[in-house]
This record gives C-alpha cells, structure tokens and sequence, in this order.
C-alpha cells in the first residue's frame, strides 16, 4: 500500500511535470531560441516602435493610478460604508470582466465616436480616438480586476485591530497609516501590477479606439496578423513581457502580511450620512456609466442604420446570423467548456503536489504556475506558433483548448493550492493506516471538500476563454475560430452593430455560465447548511 | 511479562542532523507507555518509523518476534490518533467509522453494525450523524479514536492528541483513554510534551532528549530516581511551575 501510495503520488508528478514543460517551458524556450536577434539592433532603432514603447508606458501609467484608485473607492463603498444595494452593485462592478477587452474599446465608439450616441443626441464633441480613448477603455475592463483584489483584501482584515486602535485612542489617520494601510500595502500593490501588465500587453482596446496613437501590443499584432513577420513579433513579445516578469520577481520575494488570527471579527461600520451619500454617489456614477455601455450595445444592436435610421431591426442579427456566428458560439463553447474541464483537472492536481505531496521539485512546480501569470496572452501565443507550427496540433480545437489552459492557469492554481493547503495535512497518512490509498483519499475526502474552489476554477477557465482574444488570436483558422475573434473582424470592418452584437452573446452566455456555477454553488452549501438543521429538529 | 514489541538500534538521519541516535526499548503487550520530551527531540519521527511512514537508516521494529520494519503502515496491525484528529470532515461520525470498515472489505450492513457498536463504546451514540465541525475538540477526538478502534489494532499510537484540548476535555479524555485501554487490551504508545499527563496516563514513561533515550522506567522511579540532570530537570519542570503559579497567587511561600 505504501508503495502503491508512492507510486500515486510520482506519478501525479510526472503527469503534471510533462504537462507544465510541453505547456509552458518549451514554448518559451522555442521563442528565445528561434526569434531572430540579429533583428534587435534594428528593432530598436525603428521610430515606430520607440514610440509604441513610450505610449504603453504612459496609457499603462495613467490608466492603472486611474484604475486602482476607482477600484480602492469601490471596494471601500462595499465594504466600509453603509451604502445600499450593495450585493447588486458587487455583481455591476465586475461585469466588465464578463466582455472582451475590445468590446470596451468598441463601447466607447459607440457612445463618443464620430457617429456615437452621445456625439449625436447631446452633442458631446469629445475626442475618443487616440491616448484618452486607450485610457477610459483600459480603465473599464481593468479596474475590475483590481477592485475583486481589494474587496478581498478589506475582509481579511480583523477588526479586532480596529477595536484596539481605539481603545489606544489613535485618530483616523493614525489608524489608516497603521492598520489599514499596513495590511492593504500587499493587496494595493498586487492590484497595481496586475492592472499594469494587464493594460500594457493588452491589443484589444487601443486596436478599437487607438486611431493612430499605436501602442506596444497593437504593434506586435499588427505586424504578426498583417505581415505575418512572427520573427519580430517574438522580438516585440520580449519586451510586453517586462512588466510582467518585474511583477513576478516582486511577487516572489515580497512577503505576505499574514493576518495572524484565529477569528476575524467582522468590521463594524461607524455611522456618517456624509460619507454614505458621497460613496453612493460614486457608486452610482459607475454604475450609470456601465449600464450605459452595455446599453449602447443593446441599442446598436436593435436599431437599423445608426445614426441615420434609428428604426427598430433586425437586420444586424439576420446578418451575423448569415455569417455563421452560430458555428462560432458553439466553436467558444467547446472550447472554453473543455479548458475548464481540463484545466481545473490540471490546475488541482499541480496545486495538489505542491500543496500537499511536497517534494523538492514541488518548489519548481510552484514557480512554474505562478510564471505562467505572468506570460501575456499575445506572447504565449506566438510562442505556441514557434513551438507547435509544424506539430499536429498547429490549428486544431487541442491548441486553442491548451493555450488557454495555460494562459488562464495561475488564478485558478492559486485559488486550489490555498484550498488545498488548508486540509488537514495528515488525511494521507491515517488514509495509509487504514489501508486507503491517496486516490481514494483524494476522491472520498479531498475533492467533496474544495468542491466550492473547484466550481471557482471551472467559473473561471471557462469565463476568460469565453473572452480572450489575445493568446487564440495567432493560431485559429476559420473553422475552429472563437466567437470573440470575430469582434476583431467586424471592427477591421468598421460593423460596429455587428461587433456590439458578438458583445452581447459573450456577455449573455458568461452570465448565465455564472449563474449555473452560482446556483450549484447555492446547492452545495445548501446541502451543507441543511444537514445542519437535519438534526437539530 | 514479556517483551512483545522490540525496536533494536533504530537510527534516522535528516540532511546530516541525527533525530534518531541508537534506539532501543520494549513493550510488553497490553501496556501504555508514554514517550516524553520537547519539541526537537525526535519523539515524532519515532512515531513515524513505528507506523510505518519514515524508513529508519538502520535498525529493526519486531512484533512477537515478526521483523515488520518494512511493513506497510496498514499490514502493521497499528492505528494512529493525531492532535488535528484528521476526522474526514465530509463525513458524519457513523460514516468516518464506516468508510474505513468498508474499505477493509467489510459489507455495508456488517460495517454499519460494527461502527455503532465502537461509537457507543466511546459514548458517541447521539451524535451519530454529525459532521465534525459541529462537535467540541474532546468528542471529536473519540471519534478519531473509534475510527482507529474499527480494525481492532493491537497498538495505538498517540500524537500530542490532547494538545488541542482545554484542560475540562483532557480530565475526561484521559479517564476514555485508561478505560479504552483496559477495555480492548491494546498497547498504546502515548507521544506528548506534558510531564502531568505522561505521569498520570502511563504504566512506564520514557524520556527522550535529542534523539536518545535518556531514561524509561515506571513513573514513580522517573520521579523518585531520575537517571540524571536533564530527566530530573524535565520531570519536575511542571511541578516546579505549579508550585511558583501556587506561591504567586496565595503569596504564600512554598
């Protein structure tokens, strides 16, 4: 039994050793082998992309102080005042994440472009292309991110220390300096880079409303999809990957400020109107100005020929409908349905070794899925283009499956190995006394214990696959292209109705992916809570 | 009586540190022996090597003269009671006890049977089925200990099981343990840094102290006899915090 216990337990490493190198460790290799260097010199002197460089830099800049701040504001109304509707506004401030980042930049078109609907109805003459357009569309698909970090990080903070800044007698600011602002410091600064990396590699959002202010990314896939020189994409590739690796290296060395609790005292919140109205207010304005993005959707999709004629149609429809967007929704379906699926499967078992098996090359293994956060979308895939042109694989549903199992892999990874971490550690070894072996272990104790982590990592593959345009972008072809990518086509195409529609299934169909993975969730805990009562009565 | 339970020349070594230096000692059957030391001194790889999860470097584990060294943890005929109690906490009481009764080839009714036999020996009766997380730290450790109880082992060994315990549960939990003990005739080997309830629960203590043995006799000869400095230091820690705590409370000097 110990044998065949060990035998498990290798051979789980060996399944997740060879897929963390054919997954991520070749790939990348097989960009810094392959990419031309000799190209560098050149690269580096070109005007154009000088000026990429230094215009991400900024847009990424401005957009994340922008982004962190809204976000800290957010999560501070949810979680430190007594504003109302808070569950609704919760869900409101995410919904961003549950769209491409194009459709955002798409959005903007639509409401401050040259035939928007504000440009048209109120007369709002506002330049949208260009950097400001870049930097109100970055800030709405990111702030979300950074505002789910923060809202997390505000609960995890003990009132305890609150109610001990008090009885020591130190005044607000004191407090926020020692307290609050001493445990947020980590939190703060994961949103930071998380928002920045993210800005920075992203194509989406300045390919719609960028005009002619080219940025870093745009310009790697401009000159991959348009020139196909996949050579100086790579070149370009490295540099979208600083950021990323910088956060990384940071991650890695900074330590956590454990909250060294056994209890966490649910925060009481002072009462003060002034603060309320101010924050509702706030909150409210976001609110307003994303129901007014999706809307622009709606609108767009229903209306025949905007801004010239505003009757009621479907003609949108029946077109996209023509153009086989059907095929494409079931084509993302499969995909993302099969990244979850795998990837989940894949992400528990890596966060098992490393969380529970604990030998030496688990280390490695950790790392390895924690980098893989910080590998841009459009990076990993033209590595995959490298690694896999001439392989079996090269435009298949398996490529766009793996790519974005890996793309998507840390959070979900992180989320199993906290789970799984904090499982009594000796479930194994009374297993081995009793003649129970780890799969048993596994499957009768470990997995009907994290299956709430567990739906988290399926709501979460499955979610982002639906959205991503970045790593699927270089190695689809027609018949197995992503719904997505087709929001690309039809913005080259300038169809913006048609772009808003692709806009509204992806949202459609995540929000009601969200609300299955919701109500299975509910199930569970419903189980749970009723067990409970059961045998109380 | 006789020796039943031999453990010759074990020795462990991690990353060049010795935890375990030349161990030897014998239980005889039916006995609670305790193993006393801090932290650090090897006490828990000792508990590992006997269940059977660590391989000692060198030396041999006999019972009734069988060589099990290189037994598996389950064919040792050993249950382990740990200070986290690693009850499943999907499962009811009834089903902890169960699942491991049905794994070891026993039918559903048959283990279903047996498992409310040993939860009521343990007293556990009208809390069949709740899930752990809705009992106190004392009733969940029975139910470790019925879990452990179900394959009918012959040792039962103890990992700090009542560190985790408020002094109230650990009153009643030792009386379980003498009673189980008695009971079921199983030798139990006690692991714990707690010189009182070494002392109280045992039939012979022994003390270790970086990876040796320093001394193992009965209670009363540890107490009254300490072999040396070190153990009669270690025995009469407690007593001597006790007596302090005493003085500092009533003002009174002892």
């Amino acid at each position: 039994m110990k044998n065949e216990n060990k035998f498990f337990g290798i051979s789980i490493y060996i399944i997740v050793g060879i897929f963390l190198f054919i997954s991520i460790v070749y790939p990348i290799l097989s960009v810094f082998i392959n990419v031309g260097w000799s190209g560098l010199n050149e690269l580096i002197n070109e005007e154009l992309f000088k000026q990429s460089l230094f215009n991400s830099t900024i847009v990424s800049f401005i957009t994340t102080v922008i982004s962190v701040l809204i976000a800290y504001l957010l999560a501070f109304a949810v979680n430190r005042t007594k504003i109302k509707y808070k569950k609704v506004l919760s869900i409101i401030f995410v919904l961003p994440m549950l769209i491409p980042s194009i459709s955002h930049g798409l959005g903007l078109i639509n409401l401050f472009g040259n035939n928007g609907l504000f440009t048209k109805w109120l007369g709002i003459d506002f330049n949208i292309l260009g950097i400001n357009g870049i930097i109100i569309g970055s800030i709405l698909y990111s702030f979300p991110i950074a505002f789910l970090i923060l809202t997390d990080a505000f609960k995890y903070i003990d009132n305890s220390m609150y109610e001990n800044a008090l009885v020591l007698g130190l005044n607000r600011w004191q407090t926020f300096r020692k307290i609050t602002f001493y445990y947020m410091k980590k939190p703060l600064l994961s949103a930071v880079f998380a928002v920045f990396t993210l800005v920075f590699t992203d194509y989406g959002v300045p390919l719609a409303v960028g005009g002619r202010y080219s940025t870093l990314a745009v310009f790697l896939y401009r000159e991959v999809i348009g020139l196909l020189d996949f050579s100086k994409g790579a070149l370009i590739g490295i540099f979208l990957l600083i950021p990323a690796f910088v956060s990384f290296i940071f991650d890695l060395f900074s330590k956590e400020v454990v909250v060294n609790t056994f209890y966490n005292k649910k925060y009481t919140i002072r009462d003060n109107k002034i603060r309320d109205i101010l924050f509702s207010i706030f909150s409210w304005i976001i609110v307003i100005f994303l129901v007014v993005l999706f809307g622009s959707f709606i609108y767009l999709s229903f209306v025949n020929n905007f801004p010239y004629d505003n009757t009621f149609s479907l003609i949108h429809f029946e077109y996209v409908f023509e153009n086989g967007i059907l095929k494409y929704i079931i084509n993302s379906i499969f995909i993302s349905a099969f990244c979850a699926i795998i990837g989940t499967i894949f992400a528990y078992f890596t966060a098992y070794t490393t969380s529970r098996l604990k030998f030496k090359i688990s280390i490695l293994f950790h790392a390895l899925s924690m980098f893989s956060l910080a590998i841009p979308g459009i990076f990993l895939g033209l590595s995959y283009i490298f690694a896999f042109k001439d392989s079996f694989i090269y435009q298949t549903f398996l490529i766009l499956i793996m790519v974005n199992v890996v793309h998507f892999f840390a959070s979900p990874y992180l989320m199993a190995y906290n789970a799984l971490g904090k499982l009594n550690n000796n479930f194994e070894i009374v297993g081995l006394t009793f003649g129970i072996n780890r799969f048993r272990i596994i499957k009768d104790v470990i997995i009907p214990n994290s299956i709430d982590t567990l739906l988290e990592m399926i709501s979460y593959f499955f979610v982002n696959s639906m959205i991503t345009i970045s790593a699927v972008s270089f190695l689809f072809n027609t018949k197995i292209m992503p719904v997505s990518l087709l929001i690309n086509q039809y913005e080259g195409q300038l169809m913006y109705e048609e772009a808003a529609i692709v806009s509204l299934f992806i949202l459609i169909i995540n929000l009601l992916f969200k609300g299955l993975i919701g109500i299975l969730k509910n199930k569970v805990n419903r189980r749970k809570i009723y067990a409970v009562e059961e045998r109380i009565f | 009586m006789k020796d039943w339970l031999e453990v010759k020349n074990i020795s462990k070594t991690f990353d060049g540190i010795k935890a375990l230096d030349n161990i030897n000692f014998t239980v005889t059957k039916g006995e609670f022996l305790s193993i006393l030391g801090p932290s650090g001194c090897g006490k828990t790889t000792l508990l590992r090597i006997l269940i059977g999860i660590e391989i000692p470097d060198c030396g041999n584990i006999l019972i009734n003269n069988k060589d099990i060294t290189n037994f598996p943890p389950n064919k040792r005929n050993m249950g382990i009671v740990f200070q986290n109690y690693a009850l499943f906490p999907n499962m009811t009481v009834l089903e902890n006890v169960k699942y491991v009764l049905k794994i070891n080839k026993n039918s559903n009714s048959a283990a279903e049977k047996k498992a409310k036999t040993i939860i009521d020996k343990v007293g556990l009766t009208e809390h069949l089925n709740k899930k752990p997380h809705e009992l106190s730290g004392g009733q969940q450790q029975r139910v470790a200990i019925a879990r452990t109880l179900a394959l009918n082992p012959e040792v039962i060994l103890f990992d700090e099981p009542m560190s985790a315990l408020d002094a109230d549960n650990r009153l009643t939990l030792r009386k379980e343990f003498k009673k189980i003990q008695k009971e079921f005739k199983i030798t139990m080997i006690y692991i714990t840094h707690d010189q009182e309830e070494a002392f109280s629960l045992s039939d012979r203590v022994m003390v270790m102290n970086k990876g040796k043995i320093e001394q193992i006799d009965i209670p009363n000869e540890i107490f009254n006899h300490p072999k040396n400095t070190y153990v009669k230091n270690f025995v009469t820690k407690h007593l001597i915090d006790k007596v302090s705590s005493i003085e500092k409370c009533t003002g009174i000097d002892l």
